[in-house]
């Protein structure tokens, strides 16, 4: 937040998220989801790019307790995470 | 009197009247004030008093025309003046929606920029080049009773990747508080890139009493990041967030919702 009497700076403006905010797991049902993915943060020095299988899984957990709105995951950015379609799979598994 | 004619004699050419061409070539030298009063008044002697009537009447008929004339261009001018005053006033009004669309288009002063929508996290590429190190801070206000404290007080992301990190939050007290929360990024031009899919922020949240519950956020650095020469020596964002207490049916404006 900015402090100082500065008028003619432009001031900080948070903007409301994208999708809403997440309503509380007061339950704690994604909470081991939730400690697999921290045990994974700290294994690998805390790089996001490691551990997003973990955080895909978690999502996905929130999705299907009715802690968030079921979305398809490639518009919450986990595509190159998403399982090939069955068709190209079984093309894949023909010799 | 003499002396001017001694002094120019090129000026010498057939004279009517002697007397009368030495008067004009007098007026002409403008040998001096004196002297041109002196032959002025000497020329008005000489001509017939019907020019000067004619040329009073001349005269009068001329300024008549002329006041006319300055009389319309005044009005003109007039016109014109006021027109341009008009058009500075609207002009002025104009200017702030046209300002408004220059900023969306051109990004400045921190607006968001047009085209940043929910789409772009689809079709977004990570730069993987690029990593950036989040620090996460967990404030409250004074009068908050909540434990809020960040589960992680770093994570490294690249522009383009999609993150999560989780805050947790304690109701220590005997009471249900409910809390409500507002977020700052710093380095202040980095907060444009700072976009959030899904937090806890700006909404209410219900702590029972002695309850913990975690609190995620789940967000992305836009990739245009790395092409901002700005952010070029920005190496470290930190995201803060603070919570308040709410009061029991108070509405807080929130950023961008709308009470329907």
């Amino acid at each position: 937040m900015s402090t100082a009497m500065n008028f003619g700076s432009k001031t900080f403006k948070p903007r409301p998220p994208d999708k809403g905010s997440f309503p509380l797991d007061h339950f704690g049902e994604c909470k081991d989801f939730k400690e697999k993915f921290m045990k994974c943060l700290r294994d690998n020095s805390f790089d996001n790019s490691l551990c997003r299988l973990q955080s895909k899984d978690y999502l996905e957990c929130r999705m299907n307790h009715q802690l968030m709105a079921r979305e398809p995951l490639e518009k919450l950015g986990f595509k190159d995470l998403m399982d090939p379609p069955p068709g190209q799979a079984d093309r894949d598994t023909k010799p | 009197m003499l002396l001017p004619l001694l002094v120019r004699p090129s000026l010498c050419y057939p004279p009517t009247s002697v007397l009368l061409t030495r008067c004009i070539r007098m007026l002409r030298c403008d040998a001096g004030r004196t002297l041109h009063s002196q032959a002025e008044h000497f020329l008005w002697r000489r001509l017939p008093l019907r020019s000067q009537t004619r040329g009073a009447k001349t005269r009068s008929r001329k300024t008549k025309g002329q006041d006319e004339d300055w009389k319309t261009r005044n009005k003109t001018a007039l016109t014109y003046i006021a027109a341009a005053g008009v058009g500075m006033i609207g002009l002025s009004y104009a200017a702030v929606p046209l300002y408004r669309l220059y900023c969306q288009a051109s990004g400045l002063g921190g607006t968001a920029v047009a085209g940043h929508d929910t789409e772009l996290v689809e079709t977004m590429k990570p730069v993987k080049e690029r990593v950036l190190k989040i620090t996460f801070n967990a404030d409250t206000h004074a009068s908050m009773q909540w434990n809020f404290r960040p589960q992680q007080t770093e994570i490294y992301v690249v522009p383009g990747e999609t993150a999560l990190a989780f805050y947790r939050a304690k109701n220590p007290t005997d009471k249900p508080i409910i809390g409500i929360s507002t977020y700052n990024v710093v380095p202040f031009e980095a907060g444009q890139y700072f976009n959030k899919i899904q937090c806890f922020c700006f909404e209410e949240q219900r702590l029972n009493p002695h309850e913990e519950v975690d609190m995620p956020v789940f967000f992305y650095i836009d990739p245009e990041f790395d092409e901002d020469p700005r952010m070029a020596r920005v190496s470290t964002i930190t995201l803060s967030y603070t919570f308040f207490e709410a009061k029991e049916g108070q509405k807080l404006p929130l950023p961008g919702y709308s009470y329907n």
